[in-house]
């Protein structure tokens, strides 16, 4: 007679074990496709972005080049001990002092700057410092006596420009701004290049990109690619995050209340049975139609149609009340009722056969006359 | 598993616990520990809401209107089940009740009733008992659900009963015990009379006359054993709302009314309920099976929002007709849908039989057309006597086709269509 109603712990478990292995294993190839893909970087100046502004394909002229570039975007990766291989610090990004300074104390070999800005330059470069000075697109000669450069050819070269202190090598530039800029210091050599749009993928193909670009980066075997983030989450200068302020105390309590409030909530929320649904009947009135017409009537002044159903109305009235036949003359019509009423026949006629109202008030005073008409008739 | 609002105070009381005597992890954790513990208990000990048995017995169709009463008979093989009981239904079936209190020792057995006056027409099926076993401790409980089938069919409630004696009283003044000196088509012949002054002349037989030496008169009465076919039209047409029920609802009640007055006047009454396909057949019934039947047949037909196909209707009626019948046609009288879709089939209907076509009014028609305030009044008006004139002329085409046309307000329809009827076969023309 009576079924049970959903199911048993054990119906629940083969039920729901399908699904939950399922979900776990998309959890776990997730998970699997996030590590393998975590090595990965990505945006401008990239060497694993194909975009017209990665550098996928200067990354790969490298490895061509027994160059081994190794992409990262974690800060970790910039400053470990560096000895004997080359750095490559991105464009973008914001460290701040301190980790710049542990940038450069990680004995590198070799720093390349990319668009650095005026931290960089403090603490890897001293002596540099941006012009504020950029030069627009155009082919230009090195102008200087860096070996690289010199072989590299005519570059195309725009961007924010530098300069340089003494004893630095500058290149293409005009002496006071430069886009390439060598300098030593210690042991360490450090390019700063301002152009990061001639190495990207869309220009690397014109003039001497390339070239200069092996010069510059193939200096080591070595080539660890550093992409700068956001790294600001450091604490307060004080050294106390906001959640050591609250007492303890208020903190158990908290969690005790959330427990309470959760265990209410779960005693309130169940309810006894669903909702049941059911099918409903449509509801229109039957003169809905009637009463759009109405609508559209009055939307579109149609005084003229108005008119001519409440005449016709009314004329059915008293054509009923005096036994006057349906297909009798107007006229006649007319003169029965004018007899009838006492009415004027004019101004009957023209009551009941006029022409269409023009305005909105003639309307209304043509209903009312009709109306006090087919009253007299109906009570004489 | 379900938690009461002993749990909850329990819950509240742990954060005081923690506030003054523990502020630590550990506190948090014996809280937390303690009312799960309780809980955990209390659901064990509670009684299963999934072993109990249920079955039902009651009414199974009610009038419209009227309260049906469904017990639900529980038994407990298993421990004892304190708690709530829901016994669910649609919202249309109108349950009176609140949900029920329970507490059923094992192995016993109880009845708790449910009263429902549905606010529909139609099936009503019950949806799920649930029931909601509390522990021992009150603190928490199991909840579970079983399917218990029944159901509750609301009949349409025939409210035009009430005309029925006043026109059974008419019936019996036309009928047999009162002869007719009328003769019209479908008159039988009754008995010879002596000729008493003021009978009409036509009347007098005068081949017995000559017989008797004196003058003696024919007496007719109606002819009964007629077919009445009624068809009601369950398409667009019957699902405007006039007053507070389709018309649809109002064209079953004058359909009951016809049937009911029929039967007793010795007719056999079909039902046809129809729109783009047949919702409803009855064939002819025994005559003490006609209300009953017809009731059953139209609790679960609805307005359907399509158009009705005519020719399915005439085919049907044709099929099951031989003799000359009445046939009854409750539909609306919408100028557009009848001249387009009724007009053209409905030829072969009013060649062979008698038509009648009846249809529900909306007296909110007359009300605008009376209303004369502002200028949007005016419009609705206008609207209205246009809508009035249509129909008038409508029923003019229909009349001079050879029906005979019904148009009046839900409260008039039913009388008014029994009326038509009496006049019918007062006249012979059945």
């Amino acid at each position: 007679m009576s079924t049970p109603v959903g199911r048993s712990v054990g119906e629940s478990w083969r039920a729901l074990r399908t699904p939950l292995l399922v979900t776990g294993f998309i959890v776990l190839a997730a998970i699997v496709v996030l590590i393998a893909t975590s090595a990965r970087t990505s945006g401008q100046f990239s060497p694993d972005s194909t975009e017209s502004t990665g550098a996928r394909a200067l990354a790969a002229l490298l490895e061509d080049h027994n160059v081994d570039v190794h992409g990262t975007e974690s800060l970790n990766d910039a400053v470990r001990t560096g000895s004997g291989s080359a750095l490559l610090i991105g464009p973008g990004g914001s460290l701040d002092d301190g980790d710049w300074r542990r940038i450069a104390q990680a004995q590198w070999s070799h720093v390349i700057l990319i668009r650095p800005g005026s931290r960089a330059l403090a603490a890897l470069a001293p002596g540099v410092r941006p012009t504020g000075n950029s030069l627009a697109t155009r082919s230009r000669q090195p102008g200087c006596e860096l070996p690289a450069a010199v072989k590299a050819g005519t570059v195309t070269v725009n961007g924010p420009t530098y300069s340089a202190p003494e004893g630095a090598t500058t290149c293409y530039g005009d002496g006071i701004n430069n886009t390439v800029v060598r300098l030593e210091v210690g042991d360490r050599l450090v390019d700063v290049i301002g152009t990061p749009g001639s190495f990207m993928n869309a220009r690397l193909a014109e003039d001497g990109n390339a070239a200069l670009a092996l010069n510059l980066l193939g200096t080591h075997r070595d080539l660890t690619w550093y992409l700068p983030q956001w790294e600001s989450d450091y604490p307060d200068s004080n050294g106390e995050s906001s959640a050591q302020l609250i007492p303890p105390d208020v903190r158990y309590i908290a969690w005790a209340l959330a427990f309470a409030v959760l265990v209410v909530a779960i005693w309130r929320g169940r309810r006894l049975g669903p909702v049941v649904a059911e099918r409903l009947p449509v509801i229109v009135h039957a003169a809905e139609t009637t009463e759009g017409r109405a609508r559209l009537y009055r939307r579109s002044r149609a005084r003229d149609r108005a008119a001519s159903a409440l005449r016709e109305s009314a004329l059915g009235q008293l054509h009923e009340a005096h036994g006057i036949p349906r297909r009798a003359d107007p006229s006649a019509v007319v003169a029965t009722v004018a007899a009838r009423t006492g009415r004027d026949p004019a101004m009957l006629y023209e009551l009941l056969y006029g022409l269409p109202p023009l305005t909105d008030a003639a309307l209304m005073s043509l209903s009312q006359e009709l109306d006090v008409l087919t009253q007299e008739v109906r009570h004489p | 598993m379900v938690l009461t609002g002993r749990a909850g105070i329990l819950a509240a009381a742990g954060v005081v616990f923690v506030a003054l005597v523990m502020p630590s992890w550990a506190g948090v954790g014996v809280v937390v520990a303690a009312v799960l513990v309780v809980c955990l208990v209390d659901i064990l000990l509670a009684g299963s809401p999934r072993r109990l048995q249920f079955s039902r017995e009651g009414d199974n169709a009610v009038r419209l209107g009227e309260q049906a009463v469904v017990n639900l008979l529980i038994t407990n093989p298993g421990r004892r089940v304190r708690g709530l009981l829901r016994d669910a239904w649609p919202p249309s079936a109108g349950v009176l009740d609140p949900p029920h209190k329970l507490d059923l020792p094992s192995g016993e057995r109880r009845r708790l009733t449910t009263h429902l006056v549905p606010t529909r027409r139609g099936d009503r099926h019950a949806f799920r008992v649930t029931v909601r076993s509390i522990g021992p401790l009150g603190f928490a409980g199991r909840q579970g659900s079983h399917q218990v089938a029944w159901t509750v069919r609301a009949l349409p409630p025939f409210k035009s009963r009430k005309h029925l004696p006043s026109r059974l009283a008419r019936l019996r003044e036309l009928d047999g015990r009162t002869a007719l000196l009328v003769r019209g088509q479908g008159t039988e012949f009754d008995s010879l009379r002596d000729y008493v002054p003021g009978d009409d002349v036509r009347s007098i037989d005068w081949r017995a006359t000559a017989r008797r030496g004196n003058v003696v008169l024919r007496t007719w009465r109606p002819e009964r054993d007629r077919q009445v076919v009624i068809v009601i039209d369950s398409g667009r047409l019957s699902a405007g709302r006039v007053g507070d029920a389709p018309r649809l609802d109002h064209a079953m009640d004058a359909a009951l009314l016809l049937a009911a007055l029929a039967t007793r006047a010795g007719d056999r009454v079909s039902l046809l309920a129809c729109d783009s396909a047949v919702r409803a057949d009855v064939r002819r019934p025994a005559p003490q099976d006609v209300l009953p039947s017809f009731v059953n047949a139209l609790a679960n037909v609805e307005a359907e929002l399509v158009q009705t196909d005519f020719r399915i209707v005439v085919s049907q009626v044709l099929e099951r007709l031989g003799q000359r019948s009445l046939v009854v046609l409750l539909t609306g009288l919408d100028p557009a849908v009848i001249e387009e879709s009724l007009l053209p089939v409905i030829g072969p209907l009013l060649r062979r039989h008698v038509v009648l076509l009846a249809s529900v009014a909306d007296p909110r028609l007359t009300e605008l057309e009376a209303t004369r305030g502002d200028l949007l009044d005016v419009y609705g008006a206008a609207s209205a006597a246009r809508t009035r004139l249509d129909r008038d002329r409508l029923t003019a085409t229909l009349t001079r086709a050879g029906a005979t046309v019904v148009d009046e307000t839900p409260d008039h329809i039913a009388p008014a269509l029994a009326d038509t009827y009496l006049a019918l076969k007062k006249a012979g023309r059945l």
